[in-house]
């Protein structure tokens, strides 16, 4: 199965909106955030996890997610991101560009003549 | 949570930290360790599992590092903005609640205004006289060794080797024909090294070249640019114009910036002064020339004193006129130049920078109390703040804020009053203040009215912000408990406020006094002359026309006398060379006939030599107390006669035998007789105490007298009507002689004391301000006294006590407050006046009179100010007294 290694800038953007996306849950802890992308991608984006906590001080500076501590499942001290009204403002309107995007693409590539 | 861990009085103070490094650390290791836990929950060993979760989570060190540097910025972003909005969020409140209280809050801004005013107005003299640089190239190495003859200065010049450059200047005042109307302007004659060497250049044309200076090639000048402006209207060709001055003509080959006013702003044209080596005699004969000078590079002040100490007097060989004796020039020193100019000015502004210091600080401690009252007036809302949560620290800043909002208004204000006063101060000061056109309220007296507001809005509210707070947070438990103690002890500290603040108004008073004594005690001085009726006025015959020694001048000067001898009120009218009190009198060397007679040995001086006409003493009314004045015999031709002064007599002829004697100039020369005795008169200032005094008759004098004399008029009437004849007498006579400072002698006199006068009014004034807040301060305090007991007076007077005695204990407490105010502010006085003594005149800086004096102004002020709070007592409705309690 082909692997994506997180390339850096490409997928900035690409970070965010998952980021964001796993917060629609409810509030997470960086753990948390990692394990609902590998998850649900399969652990398809492998993404490097440590780049999620510069990226989370990056959405939280914007105020797209707040953050406070609080005690995981097993009682440990963790800190709890959760969306803000203007994170999901974000997430609405980039899904959106997204999904248009990655369809025109996958156009693109089922035309004629087929790779296979 | 990171900041429980901090210790309790860190939290008091606000400086919670919390641990970010901690917490970053916390938060990476929670993930690490969530992951390895579910890789060995996979079936990986230990090692593979922690192997297996770093791999994913990339450089931990890297990003840990990363984080804490950002989130420490976004920590002290966010405590900025946070203290910011709390900043903003204290004014808002200040500001309604200053609102709230209209009567408080222009009370306390009118004092603040008051004293901050009065301090940055003083400041802005003191910066701009004694503080700023002189405006010359590196100001700190230029010197001046004083005065001296021509001689004198091209010997020093030739020899001292730690001053490189020396300067000389003297200044005059030369008549102008400018084609309409006979004036005199103020000008500087100076050697032409001058301006190069304070590092000045003109501004247009050319400045003095060495060859400026050789006799014959002097007669050209440079205008000041305020004279070019107002008199030349500024135009570009007004280099190559020509001036004449004292009948002769100088060409204009430049002018000055407007920054180079050197000596002073009142100098309307420099010319080179050509000094003539052949001419010994001028050139030793005349002194009075200042030496200006500039350190050799390597040299230091120090130095420069020990060369000139050791050369000067070395130059008693060299003069070639007459031995000034042994002691010449032992004293000879070097100043620093900007001390010279500053000069006495110096300790005056220093000495009201500290009375308008204590003006400040008394305005502070009213201020204080007035907050002290009306935070007391709050403790209730205070005390509902602190329950609810508002912490101490907090609390105190939004008091300190509002103080603050308080001081910057005053200050505001302050500065208003500030620009206004320092053009009234500087007017004030009509001759003595040096540099006073550099005066203004600028950047550095704005810096300081902000730094003193800043100052003392700290202070003044920061102890009844402690006070207060502490009772608020105490009361906020049970919030009408403990009020009475509260407020007693609110009552306490107002006192000891308003005793401090009758100490130091006590302090002002003392000095204040000290100074109108000195000066009422100066003006009760005689200056030996009857200065009362008479007129007197310089006329400046210019020498081209009219040469020293001439037939045409002294027909000049006979004319002059007789038409104003026919002016009708005119009792008497003479001539004198330098006006007593007016113009500098020179000293002279003397032989005297059988005690001092050989020039190669040293001669005594007497103080003061004046060349005056016959009826000089009976113009001046000065009595001739033996042998006779001078009379129109005593003319050139006749024997040569002179009148001394009773000093003069005493020291040579003890016996009273002075008529008669023989007395002569410095060098081989006719003797001179004495003819008559006269009293000293003051010539310098009237705290002079040098006043041994010559006089010679001006038809026989012929040595060293210019063609400028002072006309001295008595008359019957108002001597003013007399002195508008002079003008138009000169003038009928010769348009082309000016007349200038027609003044009454009795303006003169008091304006050679107006130093004296300027200090003693304006420390009065501020002693009086100081009085004012201190009445305010007394009244204030009583009067909360009062309204806090009035239960207590209600019970006095149901229990039969009478009005009287109500209002005695009222007075009485105001009375026992001023009194150990008093006590302290004498003892400040007494070291305070320690530096006063240098304008003291005729008191002693312990005057035992003025001691006296104001503890009796304090009682009456404590009496006055206290006495409507006790009315106010009396008028205690007992029953209504009791319900409230």
């Amino acid at each position: 199965m082909p692997t994506f290694r997180d390339p850096g800038d490409l997928l900035q953007g690409t970070l965010r909106i998952l980021i964001l996306k796993s917060l629609l849950l409810g509030p997470a802890h960086g753990y948390a955030i990692a394990r609902w992308i590998e998850d649900t991608t399969g652990d398809v984006l492998r993404i490097e996890e440590g780049s999620l906590y510069p990226a989370l001080r990056r959405l939280q500076d914007r105020g797209l997610v707040t953050s406070e501590w609080g005690l995981s499942e097993n009682n440990r001290r963790a800190r709890y991101y959760s969306i803000t009204r203007a994170g999901r403002a974000l997430l609405r309107a980039e899904s959106s560009i997204w999904l248009e995007y990655s369809q025109a693409v996958t156009r693109v590539l089922r035309a004629e003549p087929s790779l296979a | 949570m990171s900041s429980d861990r901090a210790p309790r009085w860190r939290r008091y103070f606000g400086f919670v930290r919390p641990n970010i490094s901690g917490d970053v650390e916390d938060e990476l290791a929670f993930h690490l360790q969530s992951r390895i836990e579910r890789n060995v929950a996979l079936g990986l060993t230990p090692d593979e599992a922690r192997r297996e979760a770093i791999e994913r989570f990339g450089d931990v060190d890297t990003l840990r590092s990363s984080l804490v540097r950002h989130d420490e910025r976004q920590h002290a972003t966010e405590r900025r903005a946070e203290y910011v909005a709390d900043f903003m969020q204290d004014l808002r409140f200040g500001w309604r609640a200053l609102r709230r209280t209209p009567a408080f809050t222009i009370a306390a801004v009118l004092t603040l205004a008051l004293g901050i005013g009065a301090n940055t107005a003083i400041f802005s003299v003191l910066d701009a006289v004694v503080l700023q640089p002189l405006p010359y190239a590196q100001p700190d190495r230029l010197v001046t060794l004083g005065q001296g003859s021509s001689g004198e200065y091209l010997a020093l010049r030739e020899r001292l080797r730690t001053i490189t450059d020396l300067a000389e200047w003297d200044p005059t005042t030369d008549p102008v024909d400018d084609g309409r109307d006979a004036l005199r302007m103020t000008g500087v004659a100076v050697t032409p090294n001058l301006m190069p060497m304070l590092g000045a250049a003109p501004l247009l044309g050319r400045g003095f070249t060495p060859n400026d200076g050789v006799v014959g090639n002097n007669h050209v000048l440079l205008l000041s640019y305020a004279t070019w402006r107002r008199e030349f209207g500024g135009g570009l060709d007004v280099v190559g114009r020509t001036l004449t001055l004292d009948g002769l003509p100088y060409t204009i080959v430049g002018v000055m910036p407007p920054s180079f006013r050197y000596p002073n702003p009142a100098v309307q044209y420099w010319r080179p002064y050509a000094i003539d080596p052949q001419n010994g005699g001028l050139m030793w004969g005349v002194g009075g020339k200042q030496f200006v000078g500039r350190l050799a590079p390597n040299a230091m002040l120090e130095q420069a004193r020990r060369e000139v100490r050791t050369v000067w007097p070395s130059l008693r060989t060299a003069n070639p006129i007459w031995d000034p004796g042994p002691e010449y020039r032992r004293d000879a020193t070097v100043t620093p130049l900007k001390a010279d100019v500053v000069g006495s000015s110096a300790p005056l502004l220093w000495m009201l920078f500290g009375a308008t210091l204590l003006v400040l600080l008394i305005a502070c401690v009213n201020v204080a109390n007035l907050l002290l009252a009306r935070a007391t007036a709050r403790e209730r809302e205070l005390a509902v703040r602190a329950a609810l949560g508002g912490g101490r620290g907090r609390l105190l800043r939004q008091l300190v804020t509002e103080g603050l909002l308080l001081s910057v208004v005053g200050a505001l204000a302050g500065v208003g009053l500030a620009v206004l006063t320092v053009r009234v101060l500087v007017v004030a000061v009509p001759t003595g203040l040096p540099r006073a056109d550099e005066v203004t309220v600028n950047g550095p007296a704005l810096i300081f009215a902000l730094v003193m507001s800043v100052a003392t809005g700290v202070v003044f509210s920061m102890v009844p912000a402690i006070r207060t707070t502490s009772a608020a947070t105490r009361a906020s438990g049970s919030m009408l408990g403990r009020r009475a103690t509260a407020t007693r002890s609110h009552a306490r500290v107002s006192a000891w406020l308003v005793g401090g603040e009758i100490a130091l108004a006590v302090t002002l008073v003392v000095g204040s006094l000290l100074l109108v004594r000195s000066f009422a005690a100066l003006r009760a001085i005689a200056p030996g002359f009857d200065p009362s009726h008479v007129i007197a006025a310089r006329i400046s015959a210019p020498e081209a026309t009219y040469a020293p020694g001439s037939e045409r001048l002294a027909a000049f000067y006979a004319d002059v006398l007789e038409r104003m001898r026919a002016v009708p009120g005119v009792r008497s009218a003479a001539l004198v060379n330098q006006l007593s009190l007016a113009a500098p009198v020179w000293a002279q060397a003397i032989r005297v006939q059988g005690q001092f007679e050989d020039v190669k040995h040293t001669l005594p001086m007497v103080d003061h030599f004046q060349t005056v006409t016959p009826g000089y003493f009976a113009a001046m009314g000065i009595p001739v107390l033996r042998g006779r004045s001078f009379t129109d015999d005593d003319r050139a031709g006749q024997p040569l006669v002179a009148v001394v002064s009773q000093s003069v007599a005493q020291r040579f002829w003890p016996r009273g035998d002075a008529i008669g004697h023989r007395i002569g100039y410095p060098f081989d020369s006719p003797w001179i007789t004495i003819v008559g005795v006269v009293p000293d008169t003051k010539q310098d200032s009237l705290r002079d105490a040098s006043t041994a005094t010559m006089y010679m008759p001006w038809a026989q004098r012929t040595m060293m007298v210019g063609s400028e004399l002072w006309l001295v008029a008595r008359t019957t009437g108002d001597p003013a009507d007399a002195g508008s004849n002079i003008r138009r007498i000169v003038h009928d006579i010769d348009r082309g002689v000016p007349v200038s400072d027609v003044r009454t002698m009795d303006a003169v006199v008091s304006g050679s004391v107006v130093g004296a006068r300027f200090a003693a009014a304006l420390v009065t004034v501020f002693a009086l301000v100081a009085l004012a807040l201190g009445a305010v301060g007394i009244f204030g305090v009583m009067s909360y006294v009062v309204s806090e007991r009035r239960q207590e007076m209600g019970l006095r007077m149901a229990l039969g006590a009478t009005q009287g005695r109500v209002v005695t204990l009222v007075v009485g407490r105001a009375l026992r407050l001023a009194a150990i105010g008093t006590l302290a502010g004498l003892a400040c006085a007494i070291v305070a006046a320690r530096p006063l003594h240098r304008w003291l005149y005729g008191v002693s800086a312990m005057d035992p009179l003025t001691f006296a004096a104001v503890p009796i102004v304090f009682a009456v002020v404590a009496l006055l100010a206290s006495y409507i709070p006790a009315r106010r007592a009396t008028r205690v409705e007992p029953v209504a007294a009791m319900h409230d309690a």
